[in-house]
């Protein structure tokens, strides 16, 4: 209670406008727009390499676009170096100094700054009360673990009291199951303080548990901006729908009659000139006595469902992820139905969403 | 077919085994006989200087153990003002090498200017001059500026090291660019950052190149014996040679005496902080 009254900061927009980067004939961005509404949490997702740290580097000003323009709270940043922005990052490798203990880590900012020394104490008893770290105060960051580094990191980020916090990749130092705790506490994080979160990973799962809005990029465009139901409920392109989920969306090639190559049907797709792609969710599927027919070639028991590979037609591949288990043995024939909403068709040469008669 | 091959391993063992030991065995000597090469003059100084002349060149057990050679030398010539000198000039160089290599270094290693690679690279060059081939050049120079004869005209020469500025750059270079993006975020300058990140995360550098910097000008002869002719700017190396030869004649055990109370400063400090050192060296990357 106390510490949400002694709290004067809360999120700003951030904006982008046309961002772009090169080096020489490596084009890393190429023209980014996208708004983060203040005091939400944006995730920028995308495989290794397609400029999601380029971009963060760009807002946090560590970087200059060779065009475009950065707007953090509606002014205009571009041309403002990092520590006037108004912006904390947690960098990858958590940055933290080696030869300070994890208080002065804390508040190496804070003096850099001046900011009077009631006033650091202040902030660091906060961020600790927040991390639980008191115990790890006098310790240097060899002495931590991966975890202990990550709650110092974040305790940084926290006593900048910036209105925007920056993570790039912050959890992939981390073990399976710290990685959810730390998920969880970051996002408590970012709701009890209100502040604008930007947040790179390459981890689908991560974006789909934590964002209020999923800006997809590869190779330094903008796949498709969307919250994360929209993101997995309509995927804008093909690339945007075998990126997301687990497993990622089937994606199968079909022949201008509409059907699998190889099958006598189903018909999936209106006939079409271009070739078109069919995509199924996995855990649309269902079995039944009609629909897409299969032959499993393998099935994986996970617990609480089984995916089960099978192959289709010709040369298509198709994933099923069924509720329970399912013991059906391999190179048994089945069939597949789903719901008409449940299929998703994509031009299979531009990638883009073919709109369907609803 | 397996019996045999197991049969075989033992003999193989022996023989891969065997000339580790053999080699391991050479080194060990080996060792021993260069340190023993090293310790000798030493050992040879240690003894004479503390028994009587008499027994400079005969080796008795238990022969008398004496301060007086040492009293001698020190009342024989002005060591202690010696010793300032060379106290002075060592501090002069080692800080004017600290403060004028960790930008140069920075520079280099940090930072993006035209030309950037090809001056390093002429500072490099400098690593290939000898110091001593440039004895009447710098002696020119000094009397162009009116300095013969100051211990600042000693430490000028010294005072730019490439030496130094090559070493730092390296270290700079490991310090993770992550560290320098994040003290940059936190509002620090260029040369906040420089001294609040990269020379803590250098300190082990420093210690080893201040170690070889000291080392190397409280040693450093020839070029303080060229500039300085006077009592009040003559280093130690200078005095105890002039000393040495004329003021003395051939007494070994004074000039043992002062040989060892002129290094045994230095000596002793190594042995202290040996440990540390070596630690330093290790880091540093230089062996
Ligand atoms: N400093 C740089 N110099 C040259 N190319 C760079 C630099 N930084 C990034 N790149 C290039 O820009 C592209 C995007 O990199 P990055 O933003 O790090 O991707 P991501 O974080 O999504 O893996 C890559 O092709 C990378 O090689
Ligand atoms: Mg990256």
């Amino acid at each position: 209670m106390t510490i949400r009254n002694q709290m004067n900061e809360s999120g700003a927009d951030v904006r982008l406008h046309g961002v772009a980067r090169s080096w020489g004939a490596t084009t890393a961005l190429s023209g980014i727009s996208l708004h983060v509404r203040a005091g939400s949490f944006c995730v920028l997702l995308g495989p290794s390499g397609c400029g999601k740290t380029t971009c963060l580097r760009i807002v946090a000003g560590l970087e200059q676009a060779s065009a475009g323009v950065v707007e953090i709270g509606g002014r205009d940043v571009t041309a403002l170096p990092p520590a006037q922005r108004g912006v904390a990052m947690v960098f990858q490798s958590y940055a933290l100094f080696p030869h300070l203990t994890v208080a002065e880590n804390i508040m190496f900012g804070l003096k850099a700054r001046s900011v009077p020394k009631p006033d650091r104490l202040r902030r660091l008893d906060r961020a600790v009360e927040i991390l639980g770290i008191g115990h790890l105060l006098a310790r240097r960051p060899g002495q931590l673990s991966g975890g202990q580094q990550q709650r110092v990191a974040l305790g940084r980020a926290i006593v900048a009291e910036a209105p925007v916090c920056l993570m790039d990749e912050p959890l992939s130092n981390l073990d399976a199951q710290l990685r959810a705790e730390m998920r969880r506490e970051i996002l408590a994080l970012q709701r009890r303080l209100g502040i604008t979160m930007l947040y790179v990973t390459h981890d689908q799962t991560e974006a789909m548990g934590m964002a209020d809005q999923v800006v997809l990029l590869r190779d330094g465009r903008v796949e498709q901006d969307a919250p994360p139901a929209d993101m997995y409920s309509r995927p804008a392109t093909s690339f945007a729908a075998s990126f997301i989920g687990t497993p990622p969306m089937n994606l199968l090639k079909l022949s201008h009659e509409g059907m699998v190559p190889g099958t006598g049907g189903p018909v999936l797709g209106p006939p079409r000139a271009a070739a078109t792609l069919a995509g199924i969710r996995p855990e649309a599927l269902r079995l039944s006595d009609h629909g897409i027919p299969a032959e499993v070639t393998h099935a994986e028991y996970l617990g609480a469902d089984t995916v089960m590979v099978c192959s289709v037609g010709a040369e298509g591949r198709l994933l099923a992820r069924l509720p329970g288990r399912v013991a059906i043995a391999d190179g048994a024939l089945v069939h597949f139905d789903f719901g008409p909403a449940d299929l998703h068709l994509f031009d299979a040469a531009t990638g883009h969403r073919i709109p369907q008669p609803a | 077919m397996s019996g045999r091959a197991i049969g075989l391993q033992p003999a193989r063992i022996r023989a891969i085994g065997m000339a580790p030991i053999g080699t391991r065995w050479l080194e060990i000597v080996g060792a021993w006989m260069l340190g023993l090469i090293w310790v000798l003059p030493l050992l040879y100084a240690v003894w004479t200087a503390f028994h009587p002349a008499a027994y400079a060149t005969r080796f008795d057990l238990f022969a008398p153990l004496t301060l007086h050679n040492i009293q001698l030398a020190w009342e024989a010539a002005p060591f202690a003002r010696y010793f300032l000198n060379t106290t002075i000039l060592v501090t002069l160089i080692l800080v004017a090498q600290f403060v004028l290599c960790t930008p140069a270094a920075f520079a280099f290693a940090r930072m993006e200017f035209p030309g950037r690679d090809f001056v390093f690279a002429i500072v490099l060059l400098q690593l290939m001059v000898m110091p001593d081939v440039l004895l009447v050049g710098n002696y020119r120079t000094m009397v162009h500026l009116g300095l013969v004869d100051t211990i600042l005209a000693i430490a000028l020469p010294y005072l730019g090291s490439a030496f130094g500025i090559f070493l730092l750059r390296q270290t700079f270079r490991m310090v993770p660019q992550e560290l320098d993006d994040a003290a940059r975020l936190e509002g620090c300058s260029l040369l906040g950052r420089l001294w609040r990140v990269y020379v803590p995360l250098a300190k082990p550098t420093y210690i080893a190149y201040g170690l070889v910097s000291v080392s190397y000008h409280w040693n450093n002869f020839l070029w303080p014996l060229v500039i300085t002719n006077s009592v009040t700017t003559r280093p130690l190396t200078v005095g105890l040679s002039i000393f040495a030869s004329t003021d003395q004649g051939i007494d070994w055990s004074i000039i043992t005496a002062a040989t060892l109370m002129t290094s045994g400063p230095l000596l002793i400090a190594f042995l202290l902080f040996q440990r540390q050192f070596v630690q330093s060296f290790m880091r540093a990357g230089i062996r």
